[in-house]
């Protein structure tokens, strides 16, 4: 194995490790060997968390773990990132505006799919929970967003993802609208008219990169 | 109830506890944004109604609506500065819905907040939040404290914890699901090792609810059955939700649900009950099934 190939599976190694230290130390030996910082993030730090999401899908990873790969996942492209120069290269694979609907304070499903969002290039406005239509709106106007994903964890407030659906044509935004959570369907979805649905976290990375390259 | 009548008791007979509260009261027009505590203050008949459906099915035990009235949980739907007023009247309206007859459980559902790396919860915190509202409960004068929805194992032990200084019984129910190696909550907490340390935490019964569907908690509760040397409770769901254009709607009907619920008695589980999407009818065929296990 060469020496590059052996600091990129160190990188994936250490998001899996959940250790922000070493992941952050890993980039700063990339930058002064030269390495572009690019190719570390796609074949190492990239890499670590899609393993990260897959074995969280496949119940060997929990809640804890996927979120400290997350942070050390993080802790490298805070090193990375100042050195990411040129117009395209620093350019995200897509905005995203991400939230959990009015009236819902389930925060873990979506802050999930945020990370997971962020981790693998997207730039990610996270609203929190409890978002009113309008600030959704707002802020999707603000960022001139390409996604806009809510999530709704009660039977009783997912009524308001498609309050948002008409909202967001309303305000005749062009951007497209996932949703997502416990009680959230396909059928549910293309019920109220949102572009997206995904079950699960890396899902929803899989739904959100299709619909970037979808016309 | 003292705690030391539990056990008799449940060596006598099976307990059956009520239902699921949530899909009675967005039927009876509970919308987005509204917290079911918030309606104890603002519209008590609803609550009573639904307890009393639920009495008169015949359930032993009716929850009292405090799944959320603990102080994190009330803080973030607005309801901090009536708190200990939310505790209070959800238990009056229980107890008036009910009679003497019927035994009210405070309820205790998770805070929403999470332990490191996730969140900035601790131990201290969250047990101290909890033996607020087991205090105002208590004095309210419920009969048990039951423990809900658990999916962190740390959490339902300060639950657990603070609801042990009040003389009751202590129900704790955690919720799992199955992943490909067996079964998990959320944060990676296994079942046996789990109610065992809810048990020496000072729980008089451990068990089970939401998430699963009844069938899958029929598993649950073999699992626990084996590794697990206290009573079991079992609530598992009415299916699972779905959302249709008419709303959500629940797949499990009433028979299945008891078919299963039987099982988990044949199991082992000596308190039994419904979570989410079961409603008056489930809790009434219950009854009658195990009265007439009773009667063979």
């Amino acid at each position: 194995m060469t020496e590059q190939a052996e600091l990129f599976d160190s990188m994936c190694q250490a998001v899996l490790d959940g250790d922000e230290a070493t992941a952050a130390e890993l980039a700063q030996r990339a930058l002064d060997g030269g390495v572009s910082p690019l190719q570390a993030i796609d074949a190492g730090y990239v890499k670590g968390i899609r393993e990260a999401g897959e074995l969280w899908e496949e119940g060997e990873f929990f809640l804890p773990e996927l979120v400290t790969a997350a942070q050390a996942m993080k802790a490298a492209m805070d090193v990375l990132q100042p050195a990411l120069g040129g117009a395209d290269a620093g350019k995200p694979v897509g905005k995203v505006v991400i939230g959990t609907v009015q009236g819902d304070i389930h925060d873990i499903g979506k802050t999930l799919v945020g990370t997971l969002l962020s981790a693998n290039g997207f730039e990610v406005r996270d609203e929190g929970a409890d978002v009113p239509v309008e600030q959704f709106v707002a802020a999707a106007t603000e960022m001139g967003a390409d996604l806009v994903c809510a999530s709704a964890l009660l039977t009783t407030t997912m009524t308001v993802q498609r309050a948002l659906v008409e909202a967001l044509g309303e305000a005749g935004l062009d951007c497209r609208v996932m949703v997502g959570g416990a009680p959230v369907t396909a059928g549910w979805a293309e019920e109220i008219g949102a572009a997206g649905f995904a079950d699960s976290a890396v899902g929803a990375v899989e739904r959100a990169r299709r619909l970037m390259d979808a016309p | 109830m003292r705690r030391e009548d539990l056990a008799p008791l449940l060596a006598s007979r099976i307990l059956l506890l009520d239902g699921g509260m949530g899909s009675l009261l967005i039927a009876d027009g509970l919308t987005a944004g509204q917290a079911p505590e918030w309606w104890v203050l603002e519209h008590p008949d609803r609550i009573f109604r639904a307890h009393r459906a639920y009495a008169e099915a015949g359930a032993d035990v009716i929850h009292a609506v405090t799944f959320g009235a603990n102080g994190p949980k009330l803080e973030a739907v607005g309801l901090s500065d009536r708190g200990d007023e939310v505790n209070r009247r959800a238990v009056e309206l229980a107890r008036e819905a009910a009679g003497d007859d019927t035994w009210i459980a405070g309820d205790l559902g998770p805070t929403g907040k999470f332990f490191p790396p996730m969140g900035d919860a601790s131990e201290e915190r969250l047990e101290e939040a909890y033996r607020h509202q087991v205090g105002v409960l208590s004095e309210a004068g419920v009969d048990l404290i039951s423990i809900e929805t658990m999916y962190d194992v740390r959490e339902a032990i300060a639950a657990v914890r603070a609801a042990r200084e009040a003389d009751l019984p202590v129900l704790a129910s955690m919720t799992f699901e199955r992943r490909r190696r067996g079964f998990f909550t959320l944060v990676g907490d296994r079942v046996g090792p789990s109610l065992r340390a809810l048990g020496e935490a000072g729980a008089d019964a451990v068990g089970f609810n939401c998430s699963v569907e009844s069938e899958p908690m029929v598993d649950l509760v073999r699992e626990a059955a084996a590794e697990v040397p206290l009573p079991l409770v079992a609530q598992p769901n009415a299916g699972q939700p779905r959302a249709t254009a008419d709303g959500v709607v629940y797949d499990a009907d009433a028979p299945t649900f008891v078919a299963d619920l039987i099982r988990m008695v044949e199991a082992g589980a000596r308190i039994v009950g419904g979570c989410c999407g079961t409603e008056p009818s489930f809790i009434l065929a219950a009854r009658n099934a195990l009265d007439s296990l009773d009667a063979a």
